[in-house]
């Protein structure tokens, strides 16, 4: 065998070894899988006895409240930068109109729905965003490589992308977010995790409004099974299977 | 008389002056992206409504124009034209530059470039479309590597099947990346024909670009080539033209008959401005204008003529791959169907975007550095060659049985084939 040949040779061996070894990972993956550690700080590890859902009433919420919004901005170091093109909003609130005039103006939250058919986790090319054993849809802001496509699968708007860096950093207990990842609501889940219920549900309390409750799927008698089951809701998009976990009283 | 191939000199003035332009663009879009990754993407002017923007329309509009110069290269290889055989080298090494410069367009588009080298490779999502493609991109590239080499060294048994796999592969990584968009629960871009109509789209885009660019270089380089050639591309791009055409009636048919989709359908043809780039540049330069050009029997008949339909089918292209990307992400997710929905502090509704002097400067970078290899590349190897005649008894060893087919099929009225110097175009 010659120089050439022999180079050759080699070079297709590792050539054809490399693809068949990447075809391989590819095809042996599995789906997306949470990274072993819980978050800092968590008191409980995430359980797959539980599994969280939330339920708005709007028929309580006060139009022009945002109790819960200004909650979760400090809570999860959310601050706007000042301009709407990049404000990012892990819970908004809009108002519905209905340009008929058949119905009146509804003034609706919108949040990550953490779904449990997630399109978002589905296409994440990195396996970054990922459900948890207890249903909630998380991003791991150090494996994101702010590709977006999570934003342009979710159907709902509700992913959202640090454009801007803030200086403001009200929360130290939570890391300050950094530009270029992909994030969303995490329905609170290092509150959840060491028993605390959201920022936005406990500001919510605090008012004595209780539009919001967050609670766990499972228990047949929890405070959201019972909402759900004694009241007329209705989830958004509910035709499109990626079962929403945010019910709505009132839309 | 065989085909023989020569490197460009590249000693004119002209030569190095390309070069040092071309090079400072691509240095001032690689400092322009880090700037970026530097201040955060906001400073693109894509936002949390628009998230995808110019880079990521750049992005497929090379990957199209590569699968179209593959399409060329394997005309010889794979459907026995062997009159085509002289184009194969360079149509295949444009095809490998217009495919890195996508993966360089969605590189500079991420929010953290410092992973994307490395987290798709380690944490693979076989689910994601974002996984499935980058797999299939890098393996074109390494294809399309190999066939030049096949073709450079003359290893002509080799060089049918590279063809043939090359352009499999080309199809399946053009539809992969259609899916990326059809594939989606949002209205304008949820759509089972996205993946085929990209595919053609692609392949008209890139015919256009083989023949402006086979035209210029030929007579930038002072190399014969028989306007009959030129002609017969002209023929397979009306072809694919039409295809496109009758796919975008329709899409747009289907949008404007169901009522659920007619609110989006009548939002992607009439506003904003990817209304005027889909009636202007998709419908106008890429479709009717072309067509008129390529089946009217006087400029069917003129290279002058179809260089320009090529021209305009290039830019209606660009415009066709904006459309498929920003309308879908200006109109608001259709949560509460026929409400209008205002926001508090948010952006809610319908949002504007427009491509920002940045995104000009990163994207020209990337167009730049391939225009600087592809030039490099003339110098380097053997890619062009001497003259392509079509009358030249081209042996196709790869098919040996269309040898002398590919002759006979040469037999032309020489009076129809105009002889270089006085007949055509004159480079740009
Ligand atoms: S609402 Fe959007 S971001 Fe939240 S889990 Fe569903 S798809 Fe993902």
């Amino acid at each position: 065998m010659n120089r050439r040949e022999f180079l050759k040779t080699t070079g297709g061996v590792v050539l054809l070894g490399g693809s068949c070894a990447y075809a391989v990972r590819l095809l042996t993956a599995t789906t997306p899988v949470p990274p072993a550690a819980a978050p800092a700080g968590a008191a409980t590890a995430p359980s797959s006895t539980r599994r969280w859902g939330m339920v708005i009433d709007l028929n309580r919420c006060r139009p022009d409240c945002t109790a819960c919004l200004d909650a979760c901005s400090r809570e999860n170091n959310v601050v706007p930068v000042g301009d709407a093109r990049w404000d990012v909003h892990w819970i908004r609130k809009v108002t519905v109109h209905d340009p008929s005039g058949r119905s009146r103006d509804k003034h609706v939250l919108l949040l990550c729905n953490q779904c449990d058919e997630p399109p978002c986790a589905q296409v994440c090319p990195v396996q970054a965003t990922y459900k948890r054993d207890d249903g909630i849809v998380i991003v791991d802001p150090h494996r994101c490589i702010g590709c977006r496509y999570c934003m342009i699968a979710c159907p709902y708007d509700a992913r959202m992308f640090s454009f801007k860096e803030s200086d403001a950093w009200p929360n130290k207990d939570l890391p300050r977010r950094s530009h270029g990842v992909a994030e969303a609501c995490t329905f609170c889940a290092h509150r959840l995790d060491r028993s605390e219920k959201p920022a936005c549900v406990e500001a919510c309390e605090r008012l004595n409004v209780g539009a919001l409750m967050v609670g766990d799927l499972n228990d047949p008698d929890s405070n959201v099974s019972r909402a759900i089951a004694d009241n007329s809701v209705k989830r958004l998009r509910e035709d499109l299977g990626t079962e929403p976990k945010v019910w709505y009283v009132g839309l | 008389m065989d085909t023989r191939y020569e490197k460009v000199d590249g000693t004119s003035p002209q030569y190095r002056l390309a070069l040092a332009v071309l090079g400072g663009l691509a240095v001032a879009g690689f400092a322009c992206t880090w700037w970026v990754s530097q201040q955060g993407l906001w400073r693109t002017g894509m936002n949390l409504r628009v998230p995808w923007g110019l880079q990521i329309v750049m992005a497929i509009y090379y990957i199209g124009l590569s699968a179209g110069s593959l399409v060329i290269s394997g005309l010889s290889g794979v459907f026995g034209r062997a009159e085509y055989k002289p184009f194969a080298r360079i149509a295949v090494y444009a095809a490998m530059l217009l495919l890195v410069a996508a993966l360089l367009s969605i590189a500079m588009d991420q929010g953290r470039i410092d992973r994307f080298f490395v987290q798709p490779f380690v944490h693979t999502n076989p689910l994601s479309l974002f996984s499935i493609n980058p797999a299939l991109y890098v393996s074109y590239i390494l294809i399309c590597m190999v066939y030049l080499w096949a073709l450079l060294t003359e290893r002509n048994r080799l060089v049918g099947g590279l063809a043939a796999l090359a352009l499999g592969w080309a199809i399946a990584v053009h539809s992969g990346t259609g899916a990326i968009f059809g594939f989606n629960a949002r209205a304008l871009y949820e759509s089972p024909l996205l993946p085929a109509s990209f595919v053609i789209a692609a392949i008209a885009s890139g015919t256009a670009l083989m023949i402006v660019l086979i035209v210029a270089l030929f007579r930038l380089t002072r190399r014969r080539v028989d306007d009959d050639l030129v002609l017969g591309l002209g023929r397979i791009l009306r072809v694919c033209l039409l295809a496109v055409f009758y796919l975008l009636v329709v899409d747009n048919a289907f949008r404007l008959y169901l009522v659920g989709e007619r609110e989006a359908g009548l939002y992607y043809l009439f506003q904003g401005v990817h209304g005027a780039m889909f009636w202007g540049g998709l419908v106008l330069l890429a479709c009717c204008l072309p067509l008129v050009l390529l089946f009217a029997p006087r400029t069917r008949r003129s290279v002058r003529w179809v260089v320009f339909a090529s021209v305009l089918v290039i830019c209606g292209i660009l415009c066709e791959r904006y459309v498929i990307v920003v309308p879908g992400l200006t109109r608001p997710a259709d949560l509460f169907p026929g409400m209008q929905v205002i926001g508090m502090q948010s952006q809610e509704g319908i949002v504007g975007y427009s491509i920002s002097f940045v995104e000009i400067v990163q994207a020209l970078g990337v167009l730049s550095l391939i225009g600087f290899l592809f030039l490099l590349g003339l110098k380097a190897l053997k890619l062009m060659p001497t003259e392509a005649r079509i009358d030249l008894p081209l042996v196709s060893v790869a098919l040996p049985e269309y040898a002398s087919d590919g002759s006979a099929r040469g037999q032309v009225d020489p009076a129809r084939r105009a002889s270089l110097p006085t007949g055509g175009f004159h480079g740009r």
